[in-house]
C-alpha cells in the first residue's frame, strides 16, 4: 500500500484552479521532487498534505487513512514540514524550538524531550548551537534546525517547501547534505526544490507541475535524458543551465 | 535577507531609547540614590503610621515606636521647616533694597519657601502616595489579566467573539474615564459589594471607594492595554503561527506557546506607556473620595490656599513614581529580552 496517495485532488482559490486533477502515489521510503514554474501550485500541493490548505475536490490518503478523517493535529504530528523561510520560533533556542512540539504535542517529559532534541541537533551537525537563538544562527543553520524540529516528531513523511530558496548560495550545500542523508536513511520525502543536483542524485521520482497539473512524472534520469513532454525538456533545461 | 550569523547585534535597550542604559554610570548612581532615599522615606512613613506594626510594637513593649493613632492632618514632617524659612527670610531681606533687580532673588525666596512648605505637606502626601501606588499596581495587573484574552479574541477570535471584544474596547476607549468612574461609583452597587465582602474601612485596607476605583481603572486600562497587545500580536510574523500549527499544536496552544511569548515582549514599551499614564490617571480617584496623592494635595490646597505650591510638590511626587516605573520597566524589558526579537534591524 502506498504511504501517500493523491486522488484527483482539486484546489481553487477565488475561481482560479490551483490544482487540477492531481493524482500520484508515493511508497514508504520514496523521495519525490516536485519542480515547476512559479505559480504552478507546488507549495499548495504540499500544504494540502498537512491541511494547512484544505482541498476542494478529490482526496488525499496517508497510509490508508483519508486525511480528512484524521484529527488535524494528529495528521500534522505524522507529517513533518520544513519551510522556505525557516519559521523558527524566534523566542526559543534551537533546542527550545524542538522541545516545544515534543512536550506540548507528543507530551514527552522535559528530560526526554531535551535528550531527543539534542540528538536531532547532533544529527544535523548543530550540537554546538543548542542554546543559540534563531537570530544568532546563519540561514543554513536555521534551516537545519527547521529540519531537526520536524524530524524530532518522528514523522512518517517529511514535506520540504523550497528549503534552500531563501539561502545564500554558499549555504545551500549544508542543507542539501542533511536532506541527502535523510533520503539515504529511508525517510519518505516530498520536496519542492529547484536543486537539480539533489533531484538527480537523491530523488526516486521527479514530477513536473505546471498550471496545477502534472505535466510529466518519472525517474529523474529519464526526465532529464528522454523527456516525453516539450515543456519538461524546456523547464528542466532552464533549471540545469541556471545551476552551471 | 542575509544568511550570515547576526554578528552586528546591537544592544537591544539602546535601540529602543531605554532610560537606564543611556545614562552614564555616575548619573545612574545618583538617580539610584535619589530613588532609594525617596522610596525609603515613603516606606518609613508608611511603617511609622501603620496600625498593624503599631500593634506589634506595642505588644513588644514599645508603644511609641509606631504612631498609627496620629490623624493624617496632624502628622509632622521629619525635616524641620524652620531652616528653610530662615533662609527665605534672609534672602528676602537682602533682596528688599535691590529694587527691580530683586525679581531674580524672589525666585530663590520662593524655592526656599516651597521647600519649607513641602516638609510640612510631605507626611500627608506620603499617605496619599501609597494609595496611588497600590491603586495603579492593582489596576494595571488586573487590567493585564483582562487585556490579554481581549487582545487574543480580537486577533484570533471568530466573528462574534471579535465583535464583542471590539465593542468592549471601543466603548471603554470612547468614553471619558471620569464618567466611567462616576458610573461605577454612583450607578453600580460596587461600594455595597465591596463592603459586603468586607476588608474595607479598617486600616490598612482602605474604604470601599478605593475598591471601586480599582475596578474602574482596571476596566479602563484593560481596553487600552488590549489595544497595545493586539497590535503587538499582529506584528508577530504569520509564519510563526503556521510553523506552530504544522508541528501539531492546536490554535490555542500556538497562541499560548508561540504568539503570546513573542507578542507580549513586543508590547512591553507601549505597555509601559499605559502604566505611566495610569499613574497619572489614577488622580481621578480623588473625585470619588479616594484619599490618594491628588486628593491629599487638594485637601492641603483648600486648607492653606497655597495652590501653586502644593501642585508643584505633588507634581514632583508623581514624577518620582513615573520615573521609578519607567526605569523598572526598562530593566524588566532588558531582563526578558531575546536576541533578534523586537529589534527593527531589518534582518530576516
Amino acid at each position: 500500500m502506498s504511504l501517500l496517495e493523491f486522488e484527483h485532488v482539486e484546489k481553487t482559490y477565488e475561481e482560479e484552479d490551483v490544482l487540477r486533477d492531481v493524482s500520484f502515489a508515493m511508497d514508504r521510503g520514496d523521495v519525490e521532487v516536485i519542480v515547476g514554474p512559479s505559480g504552478a501550485g507546488k507549495s499548495t500541493l504540499l500544504r494540502c498534505v498537512n491541511r494547512l490548505t484544505e482541498i476542494d475536490g478529490g482526496r488525499i490518503v496517508l497510509d490508508g487513512d483519508p486525511i480528512h478523517d484524521l484529527d488535524v493535529n494528529d495528521l500534522r504530528r505524522r507529517v513533518g514540514m520544513v519551510f522556505q523561510d525557516f519559521n523558527l520560533f524566534s523566542h526559543r533556542t534551537a533546542r527550545g524550538n524542538i522541545t516545544l512540539g515534543l512536550e506540548e504535542v507528543l507530551e514527552l517529559d522535559h528530560e526526554t524531550a531535551v535528550e531527543r532534541a539534542d540528538a536531532h541537533l547532533d544529527q544535523v551537525g548543530l550540537s554546538d548551537q543548542v542554546d543559540s537563538y534563531p537570530a544568532e544562527l546563519s540561514g543554513g543553520q536555521k534551516q537545519r534546525v527547521g529540519i531537526a524540529r520536524a524530524l524530532a516528531m518522528e514523522p512518517e513523511l517529511m514535506l520540504f517547501d523550497e528549503p534552500t530558496s531563501a539561502l545564500d548560495p554558499e549555504l545551500v550545500g549544508e542543507v542539501l547534505d542533511v536532506m541527502a542523508d535523510l533520503a539515504a536513511e529511508g525517510m519518505t520525502m516530498l520536496s519542492v526544490t529547484h536543486e537539480m543536483g539533489f533531484a538527480r542524485s537523491a530523488a526516486d521520482t521527479l514530477t513536473v507541475l505546471e498550471d496545477g497539473q502534472i505535466v510529466e512524472r518519472g525517474r529523474p534520469e529519464q526526465l532529464f535524458e528522454t523527456p516525453e513532454n516539450d515543456r519538461t525538456a524546456e523547464f528542466l533545461g532552464r533549471l540545469t543551465d541556471l545551476e552551471q | 535577507m542575509t544568511d550570515g550569523p547576526a554578528e552586528t547585534e546591537a544592544d537591544p535597550a539602546a535601540d529602543r531609547g531605554s532610560l537606564v542604559e543611556e545614562l552614564p554610570a555616575r548619573r545612574r548612581l545618583v538617580l539610584g540614590a535619589v530613588g532609594v532615599v525617596f522610596w525609603g522615606w515613603l516606606f518609613a512613613r508608611w511603617a511609622y503610621h501603620n496600625a498593624a506594626l503599631d500593634a506589634a510594637a506595642t505588644a513588644l513593649g514599645a508603644p511609641d515606636l509606631v504612631r498609627s493613632e496620629v490623624p493624617v492632618q496632624a502628622r509632622e514632617g521629619w525635616i524641620p521647616a524652620g531652616p528653610f524659612e530662615a533662609v527665605a527670610d534672609a534672602i528676602a531681606s537682602v533682596a528688599d533694597p535691590l529694587g527691580p533687580a530683586r525679581v531674580l532673588l524672589d525666585w530663590v525666596v520662593w524655592l526656599a519657601d516651597l521647600a519649607a512648605f513641602a516638609t510640612t505637606a510631605a507626611p500627608a502626601l506620603a499617605e496619599g502616595a501609597f494609595i496611588t501606588v497600590y491603586l495603579t499596581i492593582l489596576s494595571i495587573l488586573f487590567g493585564l489579566v483582562v487585556a490579554i484574552p481581549v487582545a487574543v479574541a480580537r486577533t484570533y477570535g471568530g466573528l462574534f467573539v471579535r465583535m464583542v471584544a471590539l465593542t468592549y474596547t471601543e466603548l471603554i476607549r470612547g468614553t471619558p474615564l471620569l464618567a466611567q468612574l462616576f458610573f461605577a461609583y454612583f450607578a453600580l452597587p460596587l461600594s455595597d459589594v465591596a463592603r459586603w465582602i468586607g476588608f474595607t474601612g479598617q486600616p490598612p485596607i482602605p474604604q470601599a471607594a478605593s475598591a471601586v476605583a480599582v475596578v474602574g481603572f482596571t476596566v479602563n486600562s484593560s481596553a487600552y492595554q488590549a489595544e497595545y497587545i493586539r497590535s503587538a500580536l499582529e506584528s508577530v510574523d504569520a509564519g510563526q503561527m503556521t510553523a506552530a500549527r504544522a508541528v501539531g499544536l492546536s490554535k490555542r496552544g500556538a497562541i499560548r506557546h508561540v504568539v503570546l511569548p513573542q507578542g507580549l515582549r513586543l508590547a512591553i514599551p507601549s505597555w509601559t506607556n499605559e502604566f505611566v499614564y495610569l499613574i497619572k490617571y489614577s488622580s481621578l480617584a480623588a473625585f470619588i473620595t479616594v484619599p490618594d496623592l491628588f486628593q491629599r494635595a487638594r485637601d492641603i490646597a483648600s486648607d492653606t490656599f497655597q495652590y501653586t505650591d502644593i501642585y508643584v510638590v505633588v507634581g514632583l511626587f508623581y514624577l518620582a513614581l513615573v520615573l521609578t516605573t519607567a526605569l523598572a520597566m526598562s530593566r524588566f524589558e532588558t531582563t526578558v529580552s531575546i536576541p533578534g526579537l523586537g529589534q527593527s534591524t531589518g534582518r530576516d
